[in-house]
């Protein structure tokens, strides 16, 4: 099966749908630029693979032949991140080029985008992320006092 | 045909065959007497007895054509060249249209066969008006769309009507404040635009028209009941005035007045339906004018409101910045900095330097969003991860994982040096050039701000001696892609050459230099936001020099 997002980025999708109680797993091969004018494809193929897919236990990003990762395509990766915890899915992000983990460990997003979902740890081993599970809008995890974090 | 109708005429027994003809028809001999007409004839022209003078008896038009005809001799009828009805012979009698046909007999007798193409005519005139309407809504169309200024449609709209649809018009737009923009044209006269202090609602119509709800239909207003800033001078008594409310994308573009003079033609239904067409074309042309003007205020608004400031001298530490959005017609984007002076003289200022992801409009709205809440955060500036936290706080959305990057940034004299602490917030980390040229990485680190839940960042302390500079950059500078062979970065490694050998330069040179030396590098290419802001300690034996030619100075 293969979706076809805007030019500059090719995905392949691929899924293994196991009769076992392994669970379901996908891969999207990603081939080009993930920048501003491709990145909403790559949201969107995952969006889709995530409804599709209810007992999906597994999403591989195969990051191999990605070129470019502007600010808004690491956006769109920790939105897929936001997704795929809320689903309760595991989030790979195979084969990554150097760039682009220059790029996460730059910015601190390393660990949350590669520590899988169900064992997840916040960045710098910060308590978990905000899966409230099922609770799908109550993103907005906002302390109620000002003093959130530290 | 007309060879079938002599022969008919010649082998005249006149029977049946005649009153058969489903046309009128009229035989005159030679002596203009009617010698002859059908049942047809006979209900079209009942005083057209035979023997009686044909001159007489049938309309102006016919009794020309038929001198005509029968001047010249026996020949078969076309019209000569005297003057009757152009060609073919048409005219009316009584309120139909008819084509007249003759045919001369031998002993000059002329058989007339009369037509009747009343509906032809009626519908071909119907064809042209329409025509006409169609080029001319064509025509307004394009003149009207090829301007998105709203000064232009405005003239182009009343100019076009007072040519075809009345003898002036008047294209009024909604008031902003009291005074109502207004633009008079008079038929055959260029348009004028005034300010009239006029109440709308004290004309009937206009107010309703202006307003755009409820939808108003063209409204009739008795003319003397217009006021006189109304009528153009000079015209005239108005002898009928309608108007047409301008209809705009979903908000009231204003109104239409057409007057016409009396004595003249008043305005039928079908004129009044063209014009509402012409309104349709002229309020989406002027609404959309409208929100083009609208939208290059808010843009410029934004603009002077979310440019970078230009940096001078504070407290004993000089700061420079600069800053090259990614289209160079935007002037604004996802880059931004600031430099805050403390509030009590002594403390730190709190320089802010930050890279919003997207580009353009949509990420100097985020942007104007971050610098207030950081001025908001000023008084918890000591602590870097307090601050961090709460921008955090403040920016987390569940619809989207917009996020910034950014240092902060503390700086304050200790002596002849400057004190620094600086965080990094997932930003490309701070350089420090060294007197001796060396070039040195912040020992900063942190995630980025507004996408996670937590936004955890360490800071680093570091003493910037005399002569020595920190330099905080986006990564439009170092991702800016060219070079000699084009599609290479600048990179962090010839940034730092490039630093190495900017050694006790002021601060401003440092951003010069290094803008210059990026923008090289790109040449013509596309290239994200760059910015870049340099803090350093002066020199203290140049001191009063460098103040002396520091723009801005703020005494400490």
């Amino acid at each position: 099966m293969t979706t076809t997002p805007p030019a500059h980025l090719r995905l392949s999708t691929d899924d293994t749908e196991d009769a076992d109680d392994a669970g379901d797993t996908v891969r999207i091969e990603l081939q080009g630029d993930l920048d501003h004018d491709t990145a909403d494809g790559l949201l969107a193929a995952v969006t889709t693979v995530l409804g599709d897919h209810p007992r999906l236990d597994d999403l591989h990003l195969h990051c191999a032949g990605l070129g470019t990762v502007d600010s808004l395509g690491l956006s769109v990766l920790l939105m897929i991140r936001r997704r795929t915890g809320h689903a309760g899915v595991r989030l790979h992000l195979d084969d990554r080029p150097a760039a682009l983990d220059r790029l996460l460990a730059l910015t601190g997003t390393l660990d949350h985008l590669t520590t899988s979902s169900a064992t997840a740890a916040g960045p710098f081993g910060a308590e978990d992320p905000p899966r409230t599970g099922g609770n799908g809008k109550a993103m907005t995890v906002r302390p109620t006092g000002p003093d959130g974090t530290t | 045909m007309v060879s079938t109708q002599a022969q008919t005429g010649v082998g005249a027994e006149h029977g049946a065959s005649w009153d058969d003809a489903p046309y009128p028809v009229l035989v005159a001999d030679a002596q203009d007497s009617v010698v002859l007409r059908n049942d047809a004839a006979t209900v079209l022209l009942p005083g057209a007895h035979p023997g009686t003078r044909f001159a007489d008896v049938v309309p102006g038009w016919l009794a020309e054509a038929h001198a005509a005809v029968r001047v010249p001799g026996p020949r078969t009828g076309q019209e000569p060249d005297a003057e009757p009805p152009c060609p073919p012979l048409s005219g009316t009698i009584g309120e139909r249209s008819f084509e007249a046909h003759p045919s001369v007999r031998a002993d000059g007798a002329v058989t007339w066969w009369l037509i009747d193409d009343t509906d032809h005519v009626l519908a071909r005139e119907a064809l042209d008006m329409e025509r006409r309407r169609t080029a001319f809504l064509a025509e307004a169309s394009s003149m009207l769309l090829s301007s998105l200024n709203l000064g232009r449609c405005m003239d182009v709209t009343a100019q076009l009507a007072a040519e075809h649809l009345a003898d002036a018009a008047l294209v009024i737009a909604p008031t902003h404040g009291r005074r109502l923009p207004v633009v008079t044209c008079p038929r055959g006269g260029g348009p004028s635009t005034s300010h009239e202090s006029a109440d709308p609602d004290e004309v009937p119509g206009l107010g309703e028209a202006l307003r755009g709800f409820p939808p108003v239909p063209s409204r009739w207003i008795d003319p003397s009941s217009a006021p006189a800033w109304m009528v153009p001078e000079d015209f005239g008594t108005v002898g009928s005035i309608v108007i047409t409310p301008l209809p705009g994308h979903g908000v009231p573009a204003g109104a239409l007045v057409l007057l016409r003079r009396s004595g003249g033609a008043a305005f039928t239904d079908s004129e009044e339906v063209f014009a509402r067409l012409f309104a349709a074309r002229a309020g989406a042309a002027m609404s959309a004018a409208r929100l083009y003007a609208e939208q290059t205020s808010i843009t410029d608004v934004l603009m002077r409101e979310l440019l970078p400031p230009s940096l001078h001298q504070i407290s004993g530490v000089d700061y420079a910045g600069g800053y090259r959005p990614s289209a160079d017609h935007e002037r604004i984007g996802g880059d931004f900095y600031d430099v805050h002076p403390a509030a009590v003289e002594g403390d730190a200022s709190l320089i802010t330097l930050g890279d919003v992801c997207g580009k353009g409009l949509e990420a100097a709205v985020l942007t104007g969003k971050i610098r207030n809440t950081l001025h908001a955060l000023l008084p918890l500036a000591d602590d870097h991860q307090r601050m961090i936290s709460l921008l955090n706080t403040a920016l987390l959305n569940s619809h989207h994982t917009r996020f910034v990057t950014l240092v902060l940034a503390s700086a304050v004299r200790e002596g002849s040096g400057v004190s620094l602490r600086l965080t990094s917030a997932g930003h490309p980390t701070p350089l420090i050039i060294r007197a001796d040229g060396t070039v040195e990485e912040a020992q900063t680190r942190g995630t980025l701000v507004g996408a996670m839940p937590h936004a955890p960042a360490r800071t680093t302390a570091l003493t910037l001696a005399p002569g020595e500079s920190c330099v905080l950059y986006t990564d439009g500078i170092t991702e800016a892609e060219g070079g000699p062979l084009g599609g290479s970065h600048f990179g962090e490694q010839r940034l730092k050459r490039v630093l190495s050998e900017c050694a006790g330069m002021p601060s401003e040179s440092i951003v010069e230099r290094v803008q210059m030396l990026a923008s090289q590098w790109i040449g013509r290419g596309r290239h994200d936001d760059m910015a870049v802001v340099v803090i350093s300690a002066p020199r203290t034996h140049h001191l009063s020099a460098v103040n002396g030619h520091t723009r801005g100075r703020f005494t400490a």
